[in-house]
């Protein structure tokens, strides 16, 4: 090349020839953008795309929402590689609508405290090691295991995910495998099974006039909470059913009630018998449909009796029998505030004889649809899972236990004593993606890819309408190549047990192959069933729902003790914003005001006007809440939605563990919790706590939205009553 | 603005915002929420946070009144003056106002402005220019309804440490110190939906643009559309509820009507474009 004929695209071209001779000379493995064979020019843009990428465009993937047990299906928007929205499936159980917490599981995946890799404990605390070490390390601990010395404790696992795990379990010749959920539904499954014959019945609000619900917060974090919204707002057109909500510490669904009616905590079952009570003496309703051990029991709460044990008075008792009365068919629910007690599975039992009473089984009550293949159904937590495992490895019981997608330490009562209990375990491994109070005692960490990482097929416990398998796809690649999906860490120890049959490369294969086993009443008629299911997001999978019984037991309820020292009751409850705490790493869910009290990144304590002017409290001063077990200090929000006897503490914050947005936020309600048991169905009464609450002379102003609690008398959000809007917008 | 102009379209600018002022509108977004459905989950807040980059702050700063929640649920008690008669309890529950910028027709933050930072678009939008935003908060300032939103600190490093950025919308800029935000009603998707709609060579429909709040709402509470389209979803709900826009007190509500639509702190004249729908009680 002489001087002469330089130009400038010649120019240029040997710019390029240098700089990439130069770089493959130095042995850098770059992509190639100038090919150096003679006269061929071969430039590769950014912006030829990847399939199915066009930059600027999103594209819409389905996958599952894991942030709770609901299993909402979601559709993922992905923009150049990384996954930005989400919005519900409408062709799912939860429709177009998706809750702040599945809004949020983005900050799960992205969450900045996530762990990257392996960790080991090594001279008391844990280190990163390499996934060989960890391998080697799970290898000597837990591969040469006697048979029924190890466990596993998760949270709801469904779908292939439950198979593996049973595989496994079978493998190491161990049966135990202890699912526990915080907020759970288990007392009203234990009196559902017993009555109706089926745990999880399928509720049609949408069908009911009338809904009396005591401390089901269906809107909040009942069972399915999404779905019931897109329920509730049927229900709340056309005719427009009547909502009553009866629980001493207002609920969300307690929120929209149209008539919210506080109950001294644990006397829901006897509020039950007194409406019932009003119903057959004064509607004339045929008790006929009852035994008669229980209309005995029911003759006994006349009005003053049941006001004098509950504090819901004679006019209230009245009011809701006749909007029951009036409005057929209705449908009575039964939830946390009423199930978490000693006499929890009483309450429940109140709560669903009034339902057989007044007919609404079989009309707002049905047979559940339940996926055919029962290997794939979920397995639903208990509290009742946790005091079993808890006397297990008290007991010595177990060398390893596995961990995942539950935090007991957190959780637990700290009148348990897990941890103590937890140290007569000599290995436990953690399966986790995020530090949390649990993963910081494993002794060794497996670190999980988040759920839009992976695939999975997961069935959601609560199926009403047709059961079916969500699908979860990968919506980007794995943000540290150094975290795992459970379905792998489960074949990949499968394989290193040497059981035979997993030799699949991937969770993955292992899934297609699964799948393609799939019964032909499943898999219909689709050409190419996976890229189907996977394309849609669910395999819709036609079953029967059953037909329910109505075998009521007993009735007879146990007196709400007087609490001697300790006269409140302690409300641990539960709300969307934190659930059962594993929300608190989101910095979206620790900025959104709570729903009621609109308190944000902090812990609060609700309690009655009276009871404040008792204590001589203000908004913000600091009580001491004080149990048998030890107390805690938190400020007060005063307001009419909680009852006078009680003390309302929302759970979710106090983490002591969690990463930086969780910790050290906030107080733990669950660690001043006597140990209560509910009897019939071992589930721990967590709303069964008494306590005393003393000023302790603290300050603080309280985190809070909005500076006034009421519109001042403007028209910010005015009512009209329900006949006029039957009026003007009835069907 | 030419002197010829203004003489040419003069009966265009005679007219008065009640008669849609001077601009020829291409459409006029609207939001119809109705009150009787919403619940105040929340969902339609952590959707806003996702779509639009909107910071978290941290208590003190929330605290103080700096958050970023373009959409905020408010959620009031009864009081007797307005009907309620809690003597010892919330028998009637709550009252939630999920509140986000009204758009309003006849904006008072949009005059005030010394930059012309904050104006209307064809679009009937109340539109925030960014980067001609010097962050003098006359417009908050002069917001009756508190929905705008200034920021005060830099927040790029504190509410997105890495991954948590890679969630960041693209289509929009995440704000710096110094300038004021709000509700967009989420432009970036109405502008997608438009481009989508030219590309396919044909009008925009109802239903092409759904705002995120919208969307994910679990009891389709919110709906979004277009005034000027009579066949979408919303502008059915506003002629349906005899809501008008333009007039500060409504005709049916002269009238005596019990229609259940109403726009909030209408008697301002600030001619918002929501609409809320009464929530219902049964006593």
């Amino acid at each position: 090349m002489s001087g002469n004929d330089i130009n400038r695209r010649n120019f240029l071209k040997f710019m390029g020839l240098g700089g990439v001779g130069a770089a493959t000379l130095t042995g850098c493995d770059m992509p190639t953008t100038v090919t150096i064979e003679e006269g061929k020019e071969k430039v590769v843009s950014y912006l030829a795309p990847e399939e199915y990428v066009i930059p600027g465009i999103g594209n819409w993937f389905a996958s599952t929402c894991q942030q709770c047990p609901s299993g909402c299906g979601v559709h993922g928007r992905v923009r150049e590689g990384r996954v930005l929205k989400l919005e519900g499936n409408p062709e799912t159980l939860n429709g177009n609508g998706l809750c702040m917490m599945g809004q949020a599981s983005l900050q799960t995946h992205y969450n900045p405290d996530r762990i990257t890799q392996p960790m080991a404990r090594k001279g008391g605390s844990l280190v990163p090691v390499s996934w060989d070490e960890a391998w080697k390390l799970l290898q000597e601990n837990a591969g040469k295991v006697d048979a029924g010395r190890s466990a596993w404790f998760t949270g709801t696992v469904s779908g292939h995910q439950a198979v593996l795990l049973k595989a496994l379990n079978k493998a190491w010749g161990s049966q135990d495998h202890y699912v526990y959920e915080a907020i759970n539904n288990a007392v009203g499954e234990a009196v559902n099974e017993a009555v109706l014959g089926e745990a999880v019945p399928a509720y049609h609000l949408n069908k009911a006039k009338a809904i009396l619900s005591f401390g089901a917060d269906f809107l909040g974090t009942w069972v399915s909470p999404v779905h019931f919204a897109k329920q509730y707002a049927e229900f709340r057109t056309g005719d427009r059913g009547i909502l009553m909500q009866v629980e001493p510490k207002m609920s969300l669904t307690g929120a929209n009630a149209d008539m919210w009616v506080a109950a001294r905590p644990g006397t829901e079952g006897v509020v039950a018998l007194g409406i019932a009570n009003v119903l057959i003496s004064k509607h004339q309703v045929s008790g006929s449909v009852l035994p008669q051990a229980a209309l005995d029991v029911i003759a006994q709460y006349d009005v003053n009796k049941v006001t004098e044990v509950s504090g819901v008075s004679g006019d209230q008792l009245v009011r809701m029998a006749n909007y029951l009365r009036g409005n057929s068919p209705s449908l009575v629910l039964s939830g946390e505030s009423a199930h978490n007690h000693e006499n929890g599975y009483q309450n429940a039992m109140a709560a669903m004889m009034l339902n057989i009473l007044l007919g609404n089984v079989g009309k707002t009550i049905d047979g559940s649809n339940k996926l055919a293949v029962e290997e794939l159904q979920a397995k639903t937590g208990s509290s009742a899972a946790l005091l079993k495992f808890a006397e297990a490895v008290d007991a010595g019981k177990y060398d390893v236990v596995f961990f995942k997608g539950t935090n007991p330490l957190f959780t637990a009562p700290v009148a348990m004593d897990l941890a103590g209990k937890l140290a007569k375990v000599p290995f436990k491994v953690s399966l986790s993606m995020f530090l949390d109070d649990t993963t910081m005692q494993a002794d060794l960490v497996l670190p999980l890819s988040s759920p839009y990482e992976e695939w999975n097929t997961s069935v959601a416990p609560y199926q009403p309408v047709e059961a079916a398998i969500s699908m979860s796809q990968p919506l980007m690649n794995p943000l540290s190549s150094e975290t795992r999906s459970f379905g792998d860490l489960l074949l990949g120890m499968l394989k290193h047990h040497g059981v035979d049959g997993y030799d699949f490369p991937s969770y993955y294969a292992y899934l297609q192959d699964a799948m393609d086993k799939l019964p032909a009443s499943i898999k219909g008629s689709a050409v190419d069933f996976w890229a189907d299911s996977v394309q849609k997001g669910y395999v819709k999978a036609t079953a029967e729902g059953g037909s329910l019984t109505t075998k009521l037991g007993d009735l007879s309820q146990k007196a709400v003790d007087v609490g001697g020292d300790f006269p409140m009751h302690l409300v641990p409850s539960s709300n969307q914003t934190m659930w059962d705490g594993r929300n608190a790493n989101l910095p979206w869910m620790q900025e959104q005001p709570d729903q009621i009290s609109k308190v944000f990144w902090d812990s609060w304590a609700e309690i009655h006007p009276k009871t404040a002017a008792k204590l001589g409290v203000h908004e913000g001063d600091y009580i001491r809440i004080k149990s048998d077990q030890g107390s805690i200090d938190v400020k007060v929000y005063i307001y009419k939605g909680v009852h006078v006897d009680a003390v309302a503490v929302p759970m979710g914050r106090g983490h002591k563990e969690y990463g930086r947005y969780a910790k050290g936020n906030g107080v733990n309600p669950l660690s001043i919790l006597s140990e209560v048991i509910e009897p019939t169905s071992g589930e721990l009464a967590t709303h069964g706590t008494r306590v005393s609450i003393t000023k302790t002379g603290e300050h603080e102003e309280l985190p809070r939205l909005g500076g006034s609690e009421t519109q001042v008398g403007r028209r910010l959000v005015s009512t009209v009553s329900a006949e006029v809007f039957r009026r003007t917008e009835g069907a | 603005m030419s002197l010829k102009n203004v003489l040419e379209n003069w009966s265009d600018y005679r007219k008065t915002h009640e008669q849609g002022g001077h601009h020829e509108y291409e459409h006029m977004w609207t939001l119809a929420i109705d009150l009787n459905k919403c619940t105040g989950c929340n969902a339609c807040s952590v959707a806003c946070y996702a779509e639009n980059n909107l910071a978290t702050v941290g208590k003190e700063k929330l605290h103080k009144g700096q958050g970023m929640h373009w959409l905020r649920m408010e959620r009031y008690w009864d009081e007797p003056q307005m009907g309620g008669d809690d003597a010892e309890y919330h028998e009637r529950g709550a009252s939630f106002l999920p509140m986000m910028c009204q758009h309003c027709n006849a904006a008072t933050c949009e005059p005030v402005c010394p930059v012309a930072a904050t104006y209307h678009t064809p679009d009937g939008l109340n539109a925030q220019v960014y980067n001609r935003c010097i962050g003098s908060r006359y417009c908050s300032n002069n917001c009756p309804y508190r929905l705008r939103y200034f920021n005060f600190y830099s927040y790029y490093d504190t509410s997105w440490p890495e991954p948590l950025n890679q969630q960041l919308n693209p289509d929009i800029s995440v704000r710096d110190k110094g300038v004021m935000e709000k509700c967009t009603f989420c432009v970036q998707r109405i502008r997608t939906g438009k481009d989508q709609a030219a590309s396919e060579g044909r009008e925009l429909r109802d239903g092409d643009v759904v705002t995120a709040c919208a969307q994910s709402c679990p009891t389709q509470a919110i709906v979004f559309g277009d005034m000027l389209d009579e066949e979408s979803e919303a502008a059915k709900l506003w002629a349906k509820q005899q809501v008008e826009l333009g007039p500060y007190e409504q005709k049916k509500d002269k009238e005596g009507s019990e229609l259940r639509g109403y726009r909030v702190l209408e008697a301002l004249n600030t001619d918002p474009c929501v609409m809320y729908l009464d929530r219902v009680r049964e006593a």
